[in-house]
């Protein structure tokens, strides 16, 4: 794979975090503790590389632990590497828990364009797409409600919808695809595949193999904050499984 | 520079912020946006029985206006006063409570402390009308020095911000910061000359010592309070001592708030 084709070059990224031993946030702990930290470094992620490839679904797997949050949450620019460096070719938008930044007392129709305007998008933007955003949440009789009157699909959907609605070259995605009834899962489906379609990029994770070799082109597998794997779905899926099995044994 | 140039291309955003704030504080409220005046109203009235009836506490006779009215002389202090307290109160609490945003999206955090500023300005916008109004009506002629007091209304808000952010980023390390502020901005108020006037302190200073006033007149609240009522109370310019003051301790106290913000605001998704 060529630097040209890749939507996401992850370069020598490591992400660490530091656990207090007292997780006492005060001023008097703080006094208390002097000039001594008693802080441990804890390497979320280390020194993990890989490429994505354009127009392709890439999957992230790897045990509770693992790292794959900590990275999708670097690669959304949540969180900022300690070492290496996240290119991204293109506007990114990052899917890690939707519906955040609802007001429950606005309606659902004013939640649209606050939640599309915290993920980048334009007032005009979201004119031009508002009916089709609400067509695919499909709570067009409620959409004048106040949110917090919504059924909590209802709520999912509307702030699933408006994510995917925003129209980014990269969509950085956690696990929200077991939103919603079985219905609206096939029709998120669909649209994930009509994005890579599009040639854009999927970067997602998730916990269910199967979902992951249906989706996914490429994956890479992180354990312990470490790349094990990278490579085509099916082979490094099967290697995962067969490290899980073994380790039971 | 690339930091400023994205909080401009992001403005959208601060407005719809705002407008969250603005719309969803008074939802389900019968009286909605009223509720606003109300509060300070009250205030009002209870500072004006307790000054004005039992301490008789004499405002000085609004020059040239002519103006000699307790309450009114009260409220040019105390309006600009409650929203400097009521945005360093927003401010720093404003990435705790929108902790669940921050750990998900990406945006520029500025724009939170920023919303709360302009969105208790909004309130505070429709305050200084009423208050305009009722010295209009009591004889004052404020109406000219709207423009020069909008002016000051924007120094004041940039002052506040400032302070809300330096405290914001406190506030995320050790959650103190909130209670400690309360504590502070419940002195600082009787630190300023609101509800009682200036001449107090300078008869007290000319007992004690000069000191007295040189050192109570640091704090740049008073100077504000002080401009507002030459604007509007006395309907005159204010001394060029007292504009030059708050004009550089805003652009101080605001880049400083600035520099703090933009310097820990990467970190801020994994503190909180």
């Amino acid at each position: 794979m060529s630097a040209d084709t890749a939507a996401v070059v992850v370069d020598h990224v490591s992400k660490k975090f530091k656990l207090y031993r007292e997780r006492n946030q005060t001023l008097k702990s703080a006094v208390m503790r002097g000039r001594k930290t008693v802080a441990e470094e804890f390497w979320a992620v280390n020194d993990v590389s890989f490429e994505v490839p354009e127009g392709h679904t890439f999957g992230l797997i790897g045990r509770n632990g693992s790292g794959k949050s900590t990275l999708l949450k670097t690669l959304a620019r949540i969180y900022y590497p300690d070492a290496g460096s996240i290119t991204l070719r293109g506007k990114a938008a990052s899917l890690l828990e939707v519906g955040s930044g609802f007001h429950p007392e606005l309606s659902g129709r004013e939640n649209v364009y606050l939640n599309a305007s915290i993920l980048g998008l334009k007032r005009r933007e979201v004119d031009a797409r508002f009916d089709e955003i609400v067509e695919f949440s499909g709570v067009e009789k409620f959409i004048d409600q106040p949110v917090k009157n919504y059924s909590s699909g209802m709520y999912v959907r509307l702030g699933f919808s408006v994510a995917v609605h925003t129209n980014p070259d990269i969509l950085v995605v956690d696990e929200v695809l077991a939103v919603g009834d079985g219905a609206f899962k096939e029709k998120s489906r669909q649209k994930f595949l009509e994005f890579t379609r599009d040639g854009k990029t999927v970067i997602l994770v998730s916990h269910s193999l199967p979902q992951i070799r249906e989706m996914c082109d490429q994956v890479a597998w992180l354990d312990k904050g470490t790349l094990r794997e990278v490579g085509d779905a099916e082979t490094v899926t099967e290697h995962y499984e067969k490290a899980l099995v073994d380790e039971k044994e | 520079m690339t930091y400023l140039k994205e909080l401009f291309a992001t403005r959208e955003l601060l407005y719809n912020l705002t407008m969250r704030e603005v719309k969803g504080q008074y939802r389900r409220t019968v009286l909605g946006q009223l509720w606003s005046l109300l509060n300070p109203i009250a205030t009002m009235l209870v500072y004006t029985v307790v000054f004005s009836f039992i301490f008789r506490a004499r405002p000085h006779v609004g020059d040239p206006s002519g103006l000699d009215i307790y309450p009114l002389w009260l409220m040019c202090g105390l309006l600009p006063w409650l929203y400097f307290s009521r945005v360093v109160n927003g401010g720093l609490n404003s990435m705790v409570s929108n902790s669940g945003l921050i750990k998900k999206v990406y945006f520029p955090r500025m724009h939170l402390p920023f919303s709360v500023t302009a969105s208790v300005g909004f309130t505070w916008l429709i305050e200084m009308g009423v208050l305009v109004l009722a010295l209009q009506i009591f004889g004052g002629w404020p109406i000219w020095w709207i423009p020069v007091a909008l002016l000051v209304m924007v120094l004041l808000a940039f002052f506040a911000v400032g302070v809300a952010m330096m405290l914001a980023i406190t506030n995320v390390h050790f959650r103190d910061t909130q209670h400690f502020t309360t504590i502070v901005l419940q002195m600082w108020m009787y630190l300023t000359p609101i509800i009682y006037p200036l001449s107090l302190v300078e008869n007290a200073a000319r007992d004690i010592g000069d000191w007295v006033l040189t050192v109570y007149r640091l704090n740049p609240m008073e100077r504000f309070v002080e401009v507002f009522r030459n604007l509007l109370y006395d309907n005159r310019w204010p001394e060029l001592g007292d504009t030059l003051f708050i004009v550089a301790v805003s652009g101080i106290v605001f880049t400083l708030g600035f520099w703090v913000f933009s310097r820990n605001e990467r970190r801020l998704a994994e503190l909180l």
